[in-house]
């Protein structure tokens, strides 16, 4: 089973993630805030990564750099999800190398979608730079 | 009382014009020796010098050389005895006098040339009061081209200081005014420099002035010898006024226009001051305040558009954070919804289906709120990017038309295209123009009732072809050239003709409108007309009430200037 980090601050959208996600069959870890996050991302090496943006301590930014500045983490594909719908803060995003980005309010079908893209069977979660 | 000179060392002469002097009242000094000549012309100022030719071994050329030499405007009269002399003479003398001259034709010629020194005395005079007069009128005159020239107050005492300096020649000026946080600045400007006693006098003095121009009312100021900041310039420094400065002529103004004030000067000086400078001081000190009156209002313009500035920020700041933190909420409210209407937590009974259909539409809308405040926050914070990249304009009406089709069937609206082909590509952001059409279309669905058509259509026009409502003239008067002209028509309830310029105006409540049935924030048109802006597009509209609405855009063909803005 696919193991899928996901790293938010807000409760209630862990939650509706998980449920979604785990009915559909992945296996799913949670952490609430970015230092958590960025330990179990360390531990487990999941198959992908959900990252919200704004988090106290460490944020979403920052994780994303950290782990795809490492060879050891850089093929972990990261979704992340921002609260900002504007070019710019894609801009920044794209930086830290994250590979998808969620508008916050966003669809859960569309997350599902995006997660199946990048943990498909032809993708074994070794490949991050393809693109639908 | 005339004062008459003679030169001359005959006895006789001698007698003759001291009788004749007495007869008249003239005073007559007499000296033959020619060296006190020169000591008697430059100490005593004479009106007439009579001047004896037959003197002992001196040439009388040279004594008139010398004494034109000591005063070059000496009047000097030849008393000639009978020898011949140097003709040269002439050249520098106002008279003769010869042997035959009884005494009145005597009289009469010392008369003549005193009338005539007195007339050029006079007449040298009014020059000198003339070229005085312009001088100062040159002063006044660069002094007020002066004040025009500056909106900066400290300025403008400066120049109000160099102007009295030059018409005045002040020794001491010492000039009231207020800073920003209406301190009480005290400019001195001395020839001399001042020891702490005189320091502390002058400003018990000004003090007591400014008081005085306040006697029965309240001061505008709050001044005393403690609050005073004191600015010194000393002209020069190594030498020290006294007390002796208080004996000097002195005169004194506010500086004010009306119920303005802004302050007050005082001028010492070691000579008296003449009713000219005192015209001159008070033209200067009233002239200063008008400017000074100007310079204020400059001050607090730039306060008040700092201000607003500022406010205008917090404004775009607030909508920008408060669009964030609703974002994350309408999440896990959509998310909830979205997981019950999947049918993951068990079967739905139509009735529930319904009501988390209703919440999940109602969540879009609240999005689609928050997305046109955070969008109009961004394009007035000027923090809007846009990018520009050539666009085929029919690539972004299919685009918009078929994402809106599911809506437009809902209600059974026919949506038509109309399309001129070949139309040039322009360089446009292709996403904020999809905005800028899905807003039109979807508001031409929104308000168009069911079963009717809705026309999207695009043409090649030039500036002078285009026509549009009388209201917008001013917006659109600008248009010059060749535009891709995109209008939506409806078969909606229509706007009213004193209403078309409005709907582009934020916030914007139409009265009889259906926006706030059909819902929206109300900002999508203005949204769209600064989009279009950004292009160096335009927006408007025409309508007739109960028969629909046609909403035109405008971008022009003719890219350089978009091209200019993309490189930025």
């Amino acid at each position: 089973m696919k193991k899928i980090l996901i790293v938010d601050d807000e409760q209630d959208i862990v939650e509706s993630l998980k449920f979604v996600l785990e009915a559909t069959g992945y296996n799913c870890f949670t952490a609430l805030n970015g230092e958590d996050g960025l330990k179990l991302a360390k531990e487990l090496i999941p198959d992908l990564i959900i990252l919200d943006v704004m988090m106290p301590k460490i944020n979403g930014y920052k994780i994303s750099r950290l782990l795809k500045f490492d060879n050891k983490y850089k093929n972990i594909p990261i979704l992340m999800i921002t609260a900002r719908s504007q070019a710019e803060d894609k801009l920044i995003g794209e930086e830290t190398g994250a590979d998808e980005y969620i508008t916050k309010p966003f669809d859960l079908d569309d997350v599902l979608r995006l997660v199946e893209k990048y943990l498909s069977k032809e993708n074994d979660g070794c490949s991050n730079k393809q693109n639908a | 009382m005339v004062r008459i000179f003679l030169v001359a060392e005959n006895k006789d002469i001698i007698c003759k014009y001291k009788k004749l002097c007495e007869d008249n009242s003239y005073i007559l000094t007499s000296s033959s020796d020619i060296d006190m000549i020169e000591e008697i012309i430059e100490a005593e100022n004479f009106d007439l010098i009579l001047l004896d030719d037959a003197l002992n071994s001196v040439n009388p050329l040279n004594i008139i050389k010398k004494i034109k030499s000591i005063k070059d405007n000496s009047v000097i009269i030849l008393l000639k005895s009978e020898k011949d002399f140097d003709k040269d003479i002439i050249k520098h003398i106002n008279g003769i006098i010869t042997k035959d001259f009884d005494e009145n034709l005597i009289l009469a010629t010392l008369n003549i040339n005193l009338r005539s020194k007195n007339s050029l005395q006079k007449l040298s005079n009014t020059n000198k009061d003339l070229a005085e007069s312009l001088y100062r009128l040159n002063t006044l005159y660069n002094t007020s081209s002066q004040f025009a020239g500056t909106l900066d107050k400290e300025q403008l005492l400066e120049y109000m200081i160099d102007g009295l300096d030059k018409s005045l020649s002040f020794s001491l000026a010492c000039t009231l005014s207020f800073c920003e946080d209406n301190t009480p600045l005290l400019l001195l400007n001395s020839l001399y420099e001042l020891s702490d006693e005189m320091l502390d006098a002058i400003k018990l003095r000004t003090v007591i002035n400014y008081k005085s121009l306040f006697e029965n009312k309240k001061a505008p100021y709050e001044i005393n010898e403690n609050n005073l900041k004191i600015i010194k310039n000393v002209k020069y420094p190594a030498n020290r006024f006294n007390f002796t400065l208080f004996q000097f002529d002195n005169m004194f103004a506010p500086i004010a226009l009306g119920e303005n004030f802004y302050g007050c000067i005082e001028v010492f000086k070691e000579n008296h001051f003449t009713s000219e400078d005192a015209k001159c001081f008070q033209t200067i000190a009233q002239q200063v305040s008008l400017p000074l009156k100007s310079a204020t209002l400059y001050q607090e313009i730039i306060e008040t558009n700092k201000k607003l500035e500022k406010l205008e920020k917090l404004k775009s700041e607030f909508i920008s954070i408060v669009s964030h933190e609703l974002r994350t909420p309408l999440t896990s409210i959509k998310n909830s919804i979205d997981i019950l209407l999947s049918g993951r937590c068990g079967e739905k009974t139509p009735a529930s289906e319904k009501f988390l259909s209703m919440a999940k539409q109602n969540v879009a809308r609240l999005s689609g709120i928050i997305n046109d405040l955070l969008d109009i926050s961004k394009i007035e914070a000027g923090k809007m990017d846009f990018h520009f990249k050539p666009v085929d304009i029919h690539t972004i009406i299919d685009y918009v038309k078929s994402a809106l089709s599911g809506l437009a069937k809902e209600k059974s609206l026919n949506i038509e295209t109309l399309e001129t082909e070949n139309l040039p590509e322009i360089l446009a952001d292709s996403q904020r123009l999809e905005q800028v059409l899905t807003n039109l279309l979807s508001n031409a669905i929104k308000f168009t009732p069911e079963g009717k058509r809705i026309t999207i259509k695009s043409e090649l026009k030039n500036s002078a072809e285009i026509k549009y409502p009388s209201c917008f003239t001013d917006e659109l008067k600008k248009l010059n050239g060749d535009y891709i002209v995109v209008s939506v028509e409806d078969e909606g309830i229509g706007i009213q003709e004193n209403d078309l310029l409005h709907v582009f105006d934020k916030f914007a409540q139409i009265e009889n409108s259906l926006s706030r049935k059909v819902g929206g924030s109300g900002l999508g048109l203005p949204i769209a007309k600064q989009l279009l802006e950004a292009h160096n597009g335009s927006i408007w509209c025409e309508s007739e009430l109960n028969k629909g609405s046609k909403f035109y855009f405008a971008l022009p063909v003719d890219m350089s200037a978009i091209r200019e803005k993309a490189l930025v």
